[in-house]
């Protein structure tokens, strides 16, 4: 059977509507249930060239839920996955560049596909004007000791790069330390640029 | 888990090549500044693909509220919004053509005067009150969707000297997977201003151009006529079918 062509990607523009994003930062409850595990606030800058903030894009997040199981079919651990945890998310950047989700760590996940283990980690993915495809990257949390043998994070040899790719917990001083921020950046392009992958 | 699936899963039967270049808009754009400001300058590095990746949000419509199909009006009874009506139908398929059941769309698009209501837009034309410019909707069994809406107007872009946007409708696709999530935009035939639009005129081949451009279809008579166009959406990746729910 013929392979169709795929059809073109192109840019999200500058009018991506505000009521597609409402709502939509927060995982960590779906269908009226409170989703399981140490909820997380992700959050951070998204920055071009010359570190000036990206205003306007939009990110989006995929995830496992605290047990490391995807609310999808391919996955076979599907009928486990947490009633109160759906596992993806979009924010908005304002005037800073800066983005917030609340979710929850996730937890580590089955490879499958002849691939071992994965860390716990979360799909991350921009998009922008000036941006005619998306930008994909994955998110590691660096106090996880396991976070070494991760066949994605494995990918990026130099350790500089790696630890671009790690979020990290910011001291709790804000008075609700059962609420851990995690920090993570985004450099599309520039001195301590994010590393992307291939699409 | 029924064993076919598991089988699937070892043996990677789901497949994701990497988008032809030939098929795509360029990243770099002569005239788009910010595309030179915020394309990575490394190299997008290659990684394996795991259940973590060939997974991805589906059922959609359990999280986010579906619309009706007719947006060229708010309320079923409500005044109609001005413009010419729209019938807009498609399917979405991936790289075997089989159909992407269950895929979210979410569209958005200015209005007949060429305004979107965001806050970002800061053109004159005037906002019209019965027209938001966004639907949702979910593909059929048949991965088929159909919205109804009006053609949107042309825009001048703020920062540009000349540059105007020729009349398109945005399109955001959940694919069964990460791998194949979608964002486009979509113009119409014939219109003058595609012939200098940046971003369409990205796309060097012209056979790929075209898939950016709705295909005109007989028109829809009933009590009121709507102009008919078709836009069929070929995701990335093979062998999704067995796997959807």
């Amino acid at each position: 059977m013929p392979i169709l062509p795929t059809s073109p990607y192109c840019t999200i523009g500058p009018f991506f509507p505000g009521q597609f994003v409402t709502g939509c930062q927060d995982l960590t409850s779906f269908q009226g249930k409170k989703a399981r595990g140490q909820h997380i606030v992700l959050t951070g800058r998204v920055v071009e060239e010359g570190n000036q903030p990206i205003l306007n894009a939009i990110v989006e997040i995929w995830q496992p839920d605290a047990n490391g199981v995807f609310r999808h079919p391919l996955d076979p651990r599907f009928p486990e996955a947490d009633p109160g945890f759906f596992g993806w998310g979009r924010a908005r950047t304002d005037v800073q560049g800066r983005y917030s989700f609340r979710t929850i760590m996730p937890g580590a996940s089955h490879g499958y596909a002849g691939h071992g283990a994965r860390c716990p980690h979360l799909n991350l993915m921009l998009l922008a004007i000036g941006l005619t495809h998306r930008l994909v990257t994955t998110v590691f949390f660096a106090e996880k000791p396991d976070s070494v043998g991760d066949p994605v994070l494995d990918c990026v040899t130099d350790p500089v790069l790696r630890g671009r790719m790690l979020a990290r917990r910011e001291s709790d001083g804000n008075g609700a330390a059962d609420v851990p921020v995690y920090r993570y950046d985004i450099v599309t392009r520039g001195e301590s640029e994010t590393p992307f992958f291939v699409e | 888990m029924d064993a076919i699936k598991q089988d699937k899963l070892e043996t990677s039967e789901v497949e994701y090549s990497p988008y032809q270049e030939n098929t795509q808009l360029a990243r770099y754009i002569k005239g788009y500044p910010r595309s030179f400001t915020r394309n990575p300058l490394q190299p997008l590095i290659e990684r394996p693909l795991t259940l973590s990746e060939i997974t991805g949000p589906v059922a959609l419509d359990q999280r986010l509220a579906i619309s009706a199909e007719d947006m060229a009006r708010l309320t079923p009874d409500g005044p109609r919004a001005i413009g010419q009506y729209i019938e807009v139908t498609g399917r979405v398929v991936d790289e075997d053509g089989a159909p992407l059941a269950g895929s979210m769309i979410e569209i958005w698009q200015a209005n007949s005067a060429g305004r979107y209501i965001h806050e970002m837009d800061r053109h004159e034309a005037p906002i019209d009150p019965n027209f938001t410019g966004l639907g949702r909707f979910v593909t059929d069994a048949e991965g088929c969707y159909k919205f109804r809406s009006l053609k949107p107007g042309a825009y001048p872009v703020t920062e540009s000297e000349w540059w105007w946007r020729p009349p398109h409708i945005h399109f955001s696709i959940f694919g069964p997977s990460w791998m194949n999530r979608f964002i486009t935009q979509i113009f119409f035939p014939g219109e003058p201003l595609n012939e200098t639009d940046l971003l369409l005129n990205a796309v060097q081949d012209p056979e790929a151009r075209d898939r950016l451009i709705f295909q005109t279809t007989p028109t829809l008579v009933g009590a009121v006529n709507f102009l008919a166009f078709r836009r069929d959406f070929v995701l990335r990746g093979k062998h999704h079918t067995p796997a959807l729910p």
